[in-house]
């Protein structure tokens, strides 16, 4: 047993003076650490100027692939400045446009949020992809078999479904949580593996499988029940509430990460295994955990994605959010919050990219071009980032 | 008068507005021993540092053989003849000894080594090594000859007496054996000036006779060593020159012996230091802990052929006590510990706390016991948390600030506030985060961690290491304090003169067997032989 008395006598001594003094890094070095550091300073005595060194990074990042970008569309022999102006238009020109980004933007967001937590567990969770295909098969299965049991009731439906989607991802992600803990496997062999059986079981569910439309026109499931749809919030306009879900998700979950004691187990784990074990603290429960809750976000991910847009399962579902979402997790530094503008970012490189085709005419696979270009600059800059903390 | 083979004039080092070291004069002199005391924060380390050339100095110059030198790396200054073992292991875990000390032997040139075992080495003595000299970098060979590798590995370490296993993996060895491999890497490269950072302090006292044998080996070759050390008693032994720094500046420098400990700790700390005051034992026969035949399975190392790392160990603890285990570093000191705490599985044996068996560690700091682990950096802090966060690893202190599961944010701040004033942790800042901390401070951290919820039963491992002469008194009085409120202390220490200024009850491990030496406290011979395992 802890002794209280203790507990009681530091709350009250405590409080004293000290508090304000801001401290500089203590040498060059030790401020560029906290410049890398993954925390930020949200949850700190924030000051401006800690804000802004805390986005160095990112910025650093974004400026050095849309200068390398610009360099390659000049010698495609077009006018980057032209073209990304062209861009900006087709994402955030008029309210239509940028409420496109916005649904663009909500898959990277789910995904995102998955791999973001994952890692800040050190979790290697490459399996956001299948989990995101898992939970929008979830989905299917419930909007197009289930619902019609009792219809016209979307208030209790659509909850009962994303919930039923999350579970599914949030399985699929206990797979290779349970491989790890037992077998101790790879989590990055085994999640890629898996992504793989994940696109499989769609393709068999939906190609000749007991999912595929009544009509067996196609390689697609029939369109699911009208009251397990996401309700749009403006028609004819695309914005849904899919996009509400995923923003508060991403503020609930830095809240978790950041003020409970079950994020502060978690971030444990990630940055130490062993200290967390000498806490106390079970990497193993986490692990479990934590995996679960990637694989639920991810599989949400999958069915907004399914209730509010496309309303159907189709074979290549998902263009590889789940991949993508390892360079928006890590541009935005693991931070949830964070995560939400890097995927808007993401989601403008989409919708930007029709706007280059309309004006500039600008073929579409620069959009690929410059995410893969900001992921290489992501990872060159953690590599960074991990060889100077072996220095120091 | 000898040549100075390394001069400081007016060095500075600044890291915004701390000035970390402050206008310090210094010399080396060829063959010479040179120590230098400080606190921690006192500036030794910094200073190390741009000897080194890991940091670059903010003012004053650097000469090296009376030429002014710039170091931009520590490739720099080790192309001026200059090795440093650090505090903290710069190894590869996952290689071999032999591997290692090949990659400190100019990036796995074998060949250099050799010449140098043969002997020959006097020929290159003459002159002044230029940079890139053949055993540096430059000359590299694609193929990494294994055998030779740890032939020259083997032979460095009998030539020194720093018996190691060239073949086992790093990480497989104990810390103070990972400290051998350091020491004989700075000495691979022919170092003619050699920094130690704290060598001793994994040592047993007849290991430290041996090293200092050794050491007077290398200043009668004419090799210069800077030697840091918080034991005095260490330094008036072997240097020949002594220099104390104080809040960056330094405050003496004079022959050994001109001043006795107590004057040179005077200059250290600016003040008197106080003796720990210990009163009588208050030992209890209410049992805390009750360890019966533990035996546990060890990772492969030197010192422990059987693999058994704890061997048949039966003990206890009482209320009011304290129980000290002495021994020398890797003799299943740190896995005795991890065992009660219920982070290794138990071959045999049986541990209860309170009486009954606990499951999981979790569970252990539930009935309220505190641990300070041996390798605070991987299990005592987490780098990349804040000081405040750090605060709070115990699962059982996590409980007491959150509400609902909710961290509260007004006692999270109350008490990191209240225990960096209480324990002196500095820069007094909790927002800052661990890896910015000395390792004194850090250590401090978990100490305020553990010892501030007053637990039943503190397992110490090693607690003072890496602490200054104040850190340390201030901890053995928080020991001691312990003792006194009727808890349980078991301190696992491998400084002899902790373990008997402090303990009601001596036990001595050797190679995983526990003997209790009680009877022994007055006789630091016996002790000491029993600690080498001579009469077991």
């Amino acid at each position: 047993m802890l002794d209280k008395d203790g507990k009681v006598e530091e709350k009250k001594k405590g409080g004293k003076e000290l508090a304000g003094k801001k401290e500089r890094g203590k040498d060059g070095k030790r401020s560029w650490a906290s410049l890398l550091s993954t925390q930020p300073p949200i949850f700190q005595s924030a000051k401006l100027f800690d804000y802004l060194r805390w986005m160095a990074a990112p910025a650093l990042i974004l400026g050095s692939a849309f200068v390398t970008n610009g360099i390659i569309m000049l010698l495609c022999g077009y006018n980057p400045l032209e073209a990304y102006a062209a861009a900006i238009g087709g994402a955030f020109g008029t309210g239509r446009k940028f409420g496109e980004t916005l649904v663009k933007s909500t898959p990277f967001l789910m995904t995102g949020l998955s791999v973001a937590i994952a890692f800040r567990c050190g979790i290697w969770n490459i399996g956001a992809e299948g989990q995101f295909l898992v939970g929008a098969l979830g989905a299917t299965w419930f909007g197009t078999k289930v619902a019609v049991l009792f219809p016209a009731q979307p208030w209790l439906a659509v909850p009962l479904c994303l919930g039923i989607a999350g579970f599914a991802g949030g399985i699929w992600g206990l797979l290779p949580a349970i491989l790890k803990v037992t077998r101790g496997v790879n989590e990055v062999i085994s999640t890629i593996m898996l992504n793989y059986v994940a696109i499989h079981l769609v393709s068999l569910m939906v190609d000749g499988g007991p999912l595929q439309e009544a009509a067996k026109r196609g390689p697609q499931s029939d369109r699911i029940a009208e009251w397990v749809f996401l309700p749009r919030l403006l028609p004819p306009h695309r914005i849904h509430l899919g996009i509400g879900i995923a923003v508060a998700l991403a503020v609930v979950l830095t809240f978790i990460l950041f003020r409970t004691t079950f994020g502060y187990q978690l971030r444990a784990v990630g940055e130490s295994a062993s200290a967390a074990e000498a806490a106390g603290i079970s990497s193993v429960q986490n692990t479990l955990r934590v995996f679960f809750i990637s694989g639920a976000l991810a599989g949400l991910g999958g069915a907004i994605e399914l209730t509010a847009l496309a309303r159907r399962l189709f074979l290549n579902f998902s263009p590889g959010y789940g991949y993508t979402a390892i360079a928006v997790a890590l541009l935005a530094k693991l931070h949830p919050l964070v995560t939400v503008a890097a995927a808007l970012l993401f989601g403008a490189l989409t919708t930007g990219s029709y706007g280059m085709q309309r004006e500039v005419g600008i073929s579409d696979k620069v959009t690929l071009v410059m995410q893969a270009t900001i992921l290489l600059f992501v990872i060159g800059y953690s590599s960074v980032q991990f060889f100077r903390k072996r220095v120091s | 008068m000898k040549a100075n083979l390394l001069e400081l004039q007016n060095i500075t080092k600044t890291f915004g507005q701390l000035v970390a070291v402050d206008r310090v004069n210094f010399e080396l002199q060829a063959g010479e021993i040179h120590a230098i005391l400080g606190e921690n924060g006192a500036g030794k380390s910094t200073l190390m540092n741009l000897i080194y050339g890991l940091y670059q100095p903010s003012g004053g110059s650097l000469h090296v053989s009376g030429e002014s030198k710039v170091f931009a790396s520590p490739r720099d200054a080790i192309a001026n003849g200059i090795g440093m073992v650090h505090q903290h292991f710069m190894l590869i875990e996952n290689l071999t000894v032999a591997e290692n000390i090949a990659l400190s032997l100019g990036q796995l040139d074998v060949e250099s080594g050799r010449t140098w075992l043969e002997g020959k080495e006097e020929a290159r003595r003459e002159e002044v090594p230029p940079p890139h000299s053949s055993h540096l970098p430059g000359r590299q060979s694609f193929w990494f000859k294994k055998a030779e590798a740890v032939e020259i590995t083997e032979a460095l370490s009998q030539r020194f007496g720093l018996a190691v296993d060239a073949r086992a993996l790093v990480r497989t060895l104990s810390v103070g054996l990972k400290q051998r491999v350091e020491i004989l890497k700075a000495l691979a490269v022919d170092a003619r000036m050699l920094i130690l950072d704290e060598p001793t302090a994994v040592l047993s006292p007849q290991e430290v006779d041996g090293f200092f044998t050794i050491l007077r080996k290398l200043q009668a070759d004419g090799r210069a060593i800077i030697f840091i050390s918080h034991k005095m008693k260490e330094v008036l032994n072997i240097s020949d020159r002594i220099t104390v720094l104080r809040r960056g500046k330094k405050v003496y420098v004079g022959k050994t012996g001109e001043l006795t400990s107590r004057e040179l700790a005077r200059e250290m700390l600016g003040e008197e230091v106080a003796e720990v005051k210990r009163k009588e034992s208050h030992a209890t026969t209410d049992v805390v802990l009750q360890i019966s035949g533990l035996t546990v399975q060890g990772s492969s190392g030197v010192s422990n052929p059987s693999h058994l790392a704890v061997a048949d160990v039966s003990m206890e603890t009482y209320r009011g006590e304290i129980v000290g285990i002495a021994g020398v570093d890797g003799n299943g000191q740190r896995e005795l510990a991890e065992a009660i705490m219920g982070l290794r599985q138990l071959a045999a044996g049986k541990i209860e706390i309170l009486g009954t068996a606990p499951r999981g560690t979790k569970e252990i700091r539930q009935r309220g016991v505190g641990y300070i682990p041996e390798d605070r950096q991987t299990m005592g802090v987490i780098a990349s948390f804040s000081i405040a966060e750090n605060l709070l690893l115990s699962v059982t202190r996590l409980v007491d600030v959150a509400k609902w599961g909710v961290i509260d944010g007004k006692t999270k701040q109350a008490l990191s506030e209240h225990l960096v004033t209480e324990y002196d942790i500095r820069p007094p800042n909790a927002h800052m985060p661990a890896e910015a901390l000395s390792g004194g401070n850090q250590q401090k951290v978990v100490l305020a961690r553990e010892i501030s919820p007053n637990p039943e039963l503190l397992i110490a491992v090693n607690p003072t290491r890496g602490l200054d002469i104040s850190a340390a008194h201030y901890v053995h009085q928080n020991l001691l304090a312990q003792r006194d409120r009727k808890k349980s202390v078991l301190l696992i220490s491998t400084e002899l003169d902790e373990v008997l200024q402090l303990s009601d009850r001596i036990y001595v491990m050797s190679r995983g067997k526990l003997i209790e030496a009680t009877p022994h406290r007055d006789d630091i011979t016996a002790l000491g032989l029993l600690m080498t395992g001579e009469n077991s």
